[in-house]
């Protein structure tokens, strides 16, 4: 018999705390980019995301109190539920307006595909902790932990949603290298994919097909021009400085010069506000929590367990970088959300429901 | 559960790597922010402060439209606008208090506008006066430092060469209305935006994608106070930013031939009516005239909502384009259909026969032949010369409306000939189902009567007059009416040509169309015909009159003088015609509203239409008709003197294409009346 007062001192806090410091700097930031100069219907964004980050740390904390082993039964089971929301996705979507990527219950509206990422971290880690695990991985032993990636992955691309569709491809070979890709099939992957694409972008695409290309990764950005937002966001993060202009003293934001300001480009406003100094201070919490992840990996003694926790280190990590680095202009821009900043309740509750399974494995480890 | 744990333990080299990786990945991104914050930290900073990046629209030249010759019917010249951009506005009385003074406004005025629009982003632009002086213009812009956030705007306007010679034909352009905005980006796929100009009638509005090219926008570094310092172009501060070029529109030749079009046009004035001229082998309308018109200039210098109001109140409706839009009871110029009916059917042939006493009894009730006193002894070819209604009614007699509906539906009425322009309009020739559908009543034979004069329910577009009287004279081909020769780039390059096409062939008895053609020709070109005041001149019409009631009268005020009637009771008078006779080239279809008799009011428009054309196209053959109106030939004479001394038909006013075999334009355009925009030189 466990008694409450033990449970609660072996609890892990380390990931929610960092999680909710990032969420913090994140709502007053949010807070900042909606209220510097008066801007009418998006006022009351921060009060909807309070609620989610309350309803998503709710559910994260219920689910961290799920033994791990229940998440290796419910791996297939939530697998197959995600791909059934997909496939309804495709097809009430279809009947609506364009492409759609929600689905609403109730008054809620949600997107399947977060909840993909986080059944495709477990239906992978299942396999690849049962199949062979003291194996290293080549071409044969990829086959089905592809196909059951590629499956949801193609789904989510037709939505259309490019950006989260290669973000799972990511995730997948993130969990895959871990879990000992072999580095000649690395290289031939490599180097065929370059190839392919290389050839494929200079000789089988025209002009418009390549144009065709960049609007399908983000629609409603290419509508606007997408050479003017990223020198705005540019301009947003450059005039930062070192210290900053201050809270709810942006001014590209205010203007709204930069669109977008409180979902994807949330960092630049906070660049913008707070500086270098800021965005050191942002970054180590997030390397703080990546670090704190990984370390847990190589201490658990379960193999399953560890591998979830680098597909879910995998998760937050190019949702971070992918983000940042489109903010900042290192990479082209893609729609992807700065994890638990950006304004936006399912992936609040994907990484609540993230934090909750990471605290159970660490919980769980405890225990020996 | 020892050996899982060495499992994990084994795979701790590649947790090794991947933290690397995530090291080096955010010592990346902070050197990235270093380089924005620290580095160019200042230059960002005051860029955000004090400078602002301006995406500028580039407006695409319209295309511009040519006649068949190449000569400029239409292009495009600059105009003006006064504008504020409100997030530059400074010491906001004082700066509007000399705006005001300047473009002779108030300063309420002014006030009122930006207000209008005061929900909208500041950097957005506000009109505040259209289509301002170019003395306006210069005192914006020395005085700038007076006037934060007054600025000019430059748009394109169209100019037309004729004016309103050719507005229904070539349209015009107006300022696109903010609630249609998104319906028209559905229907044309095209981003359409505020302030862009739409072509809104005729050729402008037809061909609208093809002539308005593409915008293209340049972006600007602005101050603080919204004046422009430089263009941007891609370099390492603003990598990712592409300006883009405007496409410019293409141009668009057309089968209109501007003497021609003149010469319709000044035979009209003072009338309100439409003419057509149309090529008897292709279909290619040489003019398309109709009256009364409007400016189509005056929609693209800002004035254009009084000017749009002024001619819907206006009860003449100079807005519609009468040769298409509009159709007309033909009248007597529908004579020579039912003779073909009749002719082709065997109700009557050469040899038949009808006395006509000035009146025809069916049924109880008389109808009157135009002719109170009576025709005489009349035939086939009499009653077409002198346009015996009663001879006719004879036929409408014993004709089938239906047999009558198949033969005036393979001359091209009643449908639309598919003329690409828009609002097209059918006309109508009823038969015995469209009688029933439509008010649930059997057809009376007495209706039949009046369709075989062209009145009763019979009603035709002056475009399908003209192919009418085209088919007729090239005996059996309908051909699709175009206006458009080709369209082509500004370098010169044919993008698209446009082929006569073959609505459809018939034969119909040789016979049959020698009596139509003696009788057409007699109707002119001897003594009795009902238009031989038309006579001479060179130019040897076929052709036939028509008076088409308004509205019914009783048999005793048919007789009163049309003249003294009121006018909007007057009989419109209409006129159609090929020619020459002996070798048709060209045809005409012409209806004066209200102009109480075909060859009096409308004959002498057809007669200045066909006059231009033969002078400019065929001089030479003009002489040998000279001659054979000179010699009084009949029209038997003047067949057996074309077959004996043939002279062959050349245009020989250069119609050519300026182009070579790869499609290039060899030499420029003439420009008649250029109005000050040059084309070319080609590449």
């Amino acid at each position: 018999m466990i008694n409450f007062r033990e449970e609660l001192k072996r609890y892990d806090y380390s990931f929610f705390g960092i999680c909710t410091a990032i969420f913090v700097i994140g709502i007053l930031n949010l807070y900042s980019a909606t209220h510097s100069q008066g801007i009418g219907p998006e006022e009351g964004l921060y009060k909807t995301q309070i609620i989610w980050f309350i309803l998503s740390w709710i559910v994260g904390i219920v689910v961290s109190l799920i033994q791990p082993k229940n998440f290796f039964r419910l791996a297939y089971p939530a697998y197959l539920i995600s791909v059934i929301l997909l496939i309804m996705v495709l097809v009430v979507g279809h009947s609506a307006l364009g492409g759609q990527r929600w689905i609403g219950i109730g008054a809620l509206k949600f997107q399947p595909s977060e909840i993909t990422k986080i059944a495709m971290v477990l239906v992978l880690s299942r396999w690849y902790s049962k199949a062979a695990p003291e194996q290293e991985i080549g071409f044969r032993e990829l086959i089905i932990p592809f196909l059951i990636t590629v499956i949801p992955a193609l789904m989510i691309i037709i939505q259309p949603d490019l950006g989260t569709g290669l973000l799972v491809m990511l995730v997948f070979f993130i969990i895959t290298f871990y879990r000992k890709l072999k580095w000649k099939t690395i290289t031939i992957i490599a180097v065929f994919a370059m190839l392919g694409a290389t050839v494929v972008y200079n000789f089988g695409l025209r002009e418009y097909q390549k144009k065709r290309i960049t609007t399908f990764i983000d629609p409603e950005f290419d509508a606007k021009g997408s050479g003017y937002n990223a020198i705005q966001s540019k301009i947003a993060i450059g005039s930062g400085q070192f210290f900053g202009k201050g809270f709810r003293r942006s001014s590209q934001g205010a203007l709204n010069y930069l669109p977008e300001n409180h979902t994807d480009f949330i960092f630049a406003i906070f660049n913008e506000e707070h500086g270098f100094v800021g965005s050191v201070f942002l970054i180590s919490l997030y390397i703080a929590l990546f670090y704190r992840l990984l370390w847990l990996a190589s201490n658990v003694n379960k193999m399953f367990d560890s591998v979830v926790v680098v597909g879910i280190l995998a998760i937050f990590f190019c949702h971070t970088m992918i983000n940042m680095g489109m903010v900042s202009g290192l990479m082209p821009i893609v729609g992807v959300p700065l994890p638990l900043m950006s304004y936006g309740g399912s992936n609040l509750l994907t990484f609540g429901i993230c934090c909750g399974i990471v605290t159970s494995i660490s919980n769980a480890r405890n225990l020996f | 559960m020892f050996g899982e744990d060495d499992l994990v333990k084994s795979h701790q080299e590649r947790a090794d790597i991947i933290l690397n990786i995530i090291v080096v990945c955010f010592a990346i991104l902070l050197a990235r922010l270093w380089y924005l914050q620290i580095y160019h930290g200042k230059m960002f900073f005051n860029y955000s402060l004090e400078n602002r990046l301006r995406k500028d629209v580039v407006r695409a030249p319209r295309g511009m439209i040519f006649s068949r010759n190449n000569v400029l019917l239409t292009h495009n010249v600059p105009r003006f606008d006064a504008i504020i951009t409100p997030q530059y506005l400074e010491g906001d009385d004082e700066t509007i208090g000399y705006l005001s003074k300047i473009l002779e406004l108030t300063p309420d005025s002014i006030f009122k506008t930006l207000k209008k629009y005061q929900g909208q982003a500041k950097y957005i632009p506000v009109v505040v006066k259209k289509n301002i002086s170019r003395r306006e213009v210069a005192i914006i812009e020395t005085e700038s430092s007076k006037l934060p956030g007054v600025s000019v705007e430059t748009f394109i306007s169209r100019e037309y060469t004729d004016k309103d010679t050719g507005a229904h034909l070539l349209g015009y352009i107006s300022e696109i209305s903010q609630e249609k905005i998104p319906r028209l980006r559905d229907r044309d796929k095209y981003d359409y935006k505020q302030g862009d100009f739409i072509g809104q009638a005729g050729i402008e509005q037809q061909y609208d994608l093809e002539i308005r090219g593409q915008d293209g926008y340049q972006f600007m570094e602005v101050d603080a106070r919204g004046r422009a310092r430089r263009h941007v172009s891609s370099d390492e501060l603003y990598s990712g930013i592409d300006n883009k070029a405007a496409e410019p529109g293409k141009n668009v030749r057309l089968t209109i031939d501007r003497d021609v079009q003149l010469a319709a046009y000044h035979a009209l004035d003072g009338r309100d009516g439409a003419a057509v001229a149309v090529d008897v082998e292709s279909g290619e309308i040489i003019a398309m005239v109709s009256r009364p018109a409007y400016d189509p200039a005056n929609f693209s210098t800002g004035l254009s909502s009084n000017y749009w109001g002024l001619l819907t109140m206006d009860e003449k409706r100079p807005l519609r384009d009468r040769t298409i839009q509009d159709h007309y009871s033909p009248g007597s110029t529908f004579k020579p259909l039912t003779a073909i009916a009749a002719l082709e059917t065997g109700i009557v042939d050469e040899k038949t026969q009808v006395v006509c006493n000035g009146g025809y009894r069916m049924g109880g009730r008389v109808f009157h032949c135009w002719k109170k006193e009576g025709h005489g002894v009349v035939d086939v070819v009499k009653a077409v010369r002198e346009s015996c209604d009663v001879f006719f009614y004879s036929i409408g007699n014993k004709i089938d409306i239906d047999v009558l509906y198949k033969y005036a539906t393979l001359f091209g009425m009643g449908q639309r000939l598919g003329i690409i322009l828009p609002r097209e309009t059918s006309g109508l020739i009823p038969n015995k189902k469209w009688k029933k559908d439509r008010t649930g009543v059997e057809w009376q034979k007495g209706e039949t009567l009046s369709c075989v004069i062209g009145q009763s329910f019979i009603n035709v577009t002056p475009l399908q007059l003209a192919m009418f009287y085209a088919t007729m004279a090239n005996e059996g081909k309908l051909w699709r009416p175009h206006v458009v020769k080709e369209v082509f780039s500004n370098s010169g390059q044919v993008l698209k040509r446009v082929q006569p096409e073959l609505i459809h062939k018939f034969q119909l008895k040789p016979k049959t169309m020698a009596i139509i053609k003696q009788g057409l020709f007699d109707v002119v070109n001897t003594q009795g015909g009902t238009a031989s005041s038309l006579r001479g001149a060179g130019i040897q019409m076929a052709a036939k009159t028509g008076t088409a009631q308004v509205i019914g009268f009783s048999a005793d005020k048919i007789f009163n003088k049309c003249e003294n009637q009121e006018y909007k009771y007057r009989n419109n008078g209409l006129f159609a015609a090929y020619a020459p006779a002996g070798n048709p080239k060209i045809a005409v279809g012409v209806v004066v509203e209200h102009g109480c008799h075909g060859g009096t009011a409308a004959g002498p428009v057809a007669k200045a239409m066909v006059a231009a054309y033969m002078n400019k196209y065929y001089p030479t053959y003009q002489k040998k008709i000279v001659d054979q109106e000179t010699a009084k030939m009949t029209w038997t004479q003047i067949q057996e003197d074309n077959r004996a001394n043939p002279v062959p038909m050349v245009p020989e006013t250069d119609t050519k294409d300026y182009y070579d075999e790869a499609g290039k334009l060899v030499r420029n355009f003439t420009l008649e009346k250029g109005g000050g925009t040059q084309v070319g030189p080609v590449e």
